[in-house]
């Protein structure tokens, strides 16, 4: 009994700040957000519309400066992470199916990812 | 001879467990074999309940079997089995002087999870394996007589794996983890047509054991995977090598009261490309593969082969869920595969997950 309401903790809906905005999850810093730079965030409220954002994949070897660009939708949870896709990361539209998990759906690749060396800004 | 058979009896009991006993007049046959083995098939006698027996004191002629093949045999069906990085597969060994089916299948399920703040992710996995070995030889003993032996043994086992995952860049990721398992195998062996079995009638031949053995697995694995996209096509190429440290008990068999150090090499390929297929909106993938497993230390004489190479393609529905909003679950497909190498023939045929 304990388990099941363990689980069905698991996969919570999101809650929004505003009515007119989306969540931003990402399991790698956020480093700018609409042309700005920002304090590497891994969770953001957006107001919604065009999104352009750089998210830092790190490697031993490389940073890879991935950026994003989309129409944030109001009420919408995105998620970026590492799925070994073409691009090292992958935007995703974050929806909860039901309790015991979500789905990801509409992949989108980053315009472009710019490999810097480790370290360097 | 009589106080000898008795007294073997005794020890049989005592000492190996036996459950059963079949007895039949000499010459009767109970398997149909393959032509007879020279000698040195003697050492391929290997039975974890047939142990104890097996000594130049319990059966004259048959002191070239070791206690250490015995457990050698009885660790590498586990192994063969419950090791990391294996998959579902049906193989037959028939090499003339020996026939034996192996079957092994698992359900399980392994993932990286990202931990925010360091470079390097988590890495998981669990899995439930089972799988089983019949193998039947006819053996000539030191004096010309033909021993036949049907073998089978089962095995069940649960595995759990943790560890981490280094990306070195965005192609080239060095995973380290370990893992634990617990086997139970279960053994059956028939030895046929050996005179001078420790049994009361001396005219008996045939003798059933059945034993049973628990091996706590501890595994270090150490993976380099390689991953490349050309357009929308992807190449996969992966080198495994786990060793691992086998504790056996049991209760019935002191021969298997043992511990021992195995490893196994992998080298695994895979291409993959879309098929322009979707379902429910997610897309199909097909996938071609190559893959070989040596298992290193382990010797041709405990299951007939030491190494195998698998070919085969499928198809990966990508689904793309999050279960418990925790690990990514990407892949759910369906794959099939032919599996050779020398005297060993064989297939995969099944889902996989990842």
């Amino acid at each position: 009994m304990c388990g099941c309401l363990l689980l069905s903790a698991c996969v919570q809906a999101p809650v929004f700040e505003t009515h007119n905005h989306a969540v931003l999850r990402s399991n790698y810093p956020v480093v700018r957000l609409n042309g700005e730079a920002i304090e590497p965030s891994y969770r953001l409220d957006l107001a919604a519309g065009s999104t352009v954002a750089v998210i830092v994949y790190n490697t031993y070897q490389f940073d890879y400066h991935c950026t994003f660009s989309w129409e944030a939708k109001s009420g919408t949870v995105y998620e970026v992470t590492d799925q070994e896709n073409r691009y090292p990361l992958t935007l995703y539209r974050w929806v909860r199916t039901n309790s015991l998990w979500a789905s990801r759906l509409e992949p989108t690749d980053p315009l472009d990812c710019v490999k810097k060396k480790r370290g360097s800004a | 001879m009589a106080s000898n058979i008795a007294s073997g009896f005794a020890y049989l009991e005592r000492n190996a467990g036996v459950t059963s006993w079949q007895l039949r007049p000499e010459g009767e046959p109970v398997l149909n074999f393959v032509k007879p083995l020279p000698a040195p098939w003697l050492l391929v006698v290997i039975n974890t309940a047939v142990a104890p027996m097996l000594n130049a004191d319990v059966l004259p002629g048959l002191s070239a079997l070791s206690e250490s093949i015995v457990r050698e045999s009885a660790i590498a069906f586990v192994n063969s089995t419950t090791s990391p990085g294996l998959e579902g597969a049906t193989l037959d060994v028939d090499d003339g002087t020996r026939q034996s089916e192996q079957w092994r299948s698992s359900l399980g399920f392994a993932a990286e999870f990202t931990l925010k703040r360091p470079i390097f992710n988590g890495y998981w996995g669990v899995g439930i394996i089972g799988g089983s070995l019949s193998d039947q030889s006819e053996l000539v003993a030191d004096n010309g007589q033909t021993v036949q032996l049907d073998l089978t043994r089962e095995v069940v086992a649960l595995r759990g794996s943790f560890g981490l995952s280094f990306p070195i860049n965005q192609y080239v990721k060095i995973r380290p983890y370990l893992s634990l398992s617990v086997s139970d195998l279960q053994t059956e062996s028939i030895v046929d047509g050996l005179s001078g079995l420790p049994a009361p009638d001396p005219q008996t031949t045939t003798a059933v054991f059945n034993t049973s053995a628990q091996m706590l697995s501890t595994t270090g694995s150490l993976e380099a995977l390689f991953s490349r996209w050309y357009g929308e096509k992807r190449l996969e190429l992966s080198v495994h090598y786990h060793l691992i440290h086998t504790d056996a008990i049991s209760e019935d068999n002191p021969v298997l009261q043992t511990k021992a150090w195995n490893d196994v090499l992998q080298l695994k390929s895979r291409y993959s490309g879309p098929t322009g297929l979707t379902s429910l909106g997610r897309s199909w993938r097909w996938l071609l593969y190559a893959n070989h497993t040596n298992f290193v230390s382990q010797k041709r004489i405990s299951l007939g082969y030491t190494s195998l190479f698998e070919f085969g393609g499928g198809m990966e529905w990508r689904m793309n869920i999050k279960p418990l909003d925790w690990f990514g679950w990407q892949m759910l497909g369906i794959k099939a595969g032919v599996i050779t190498s020398e005297h060993v023939e064989g297939y995969f045929l099944g889902m996989t997950a990842r």
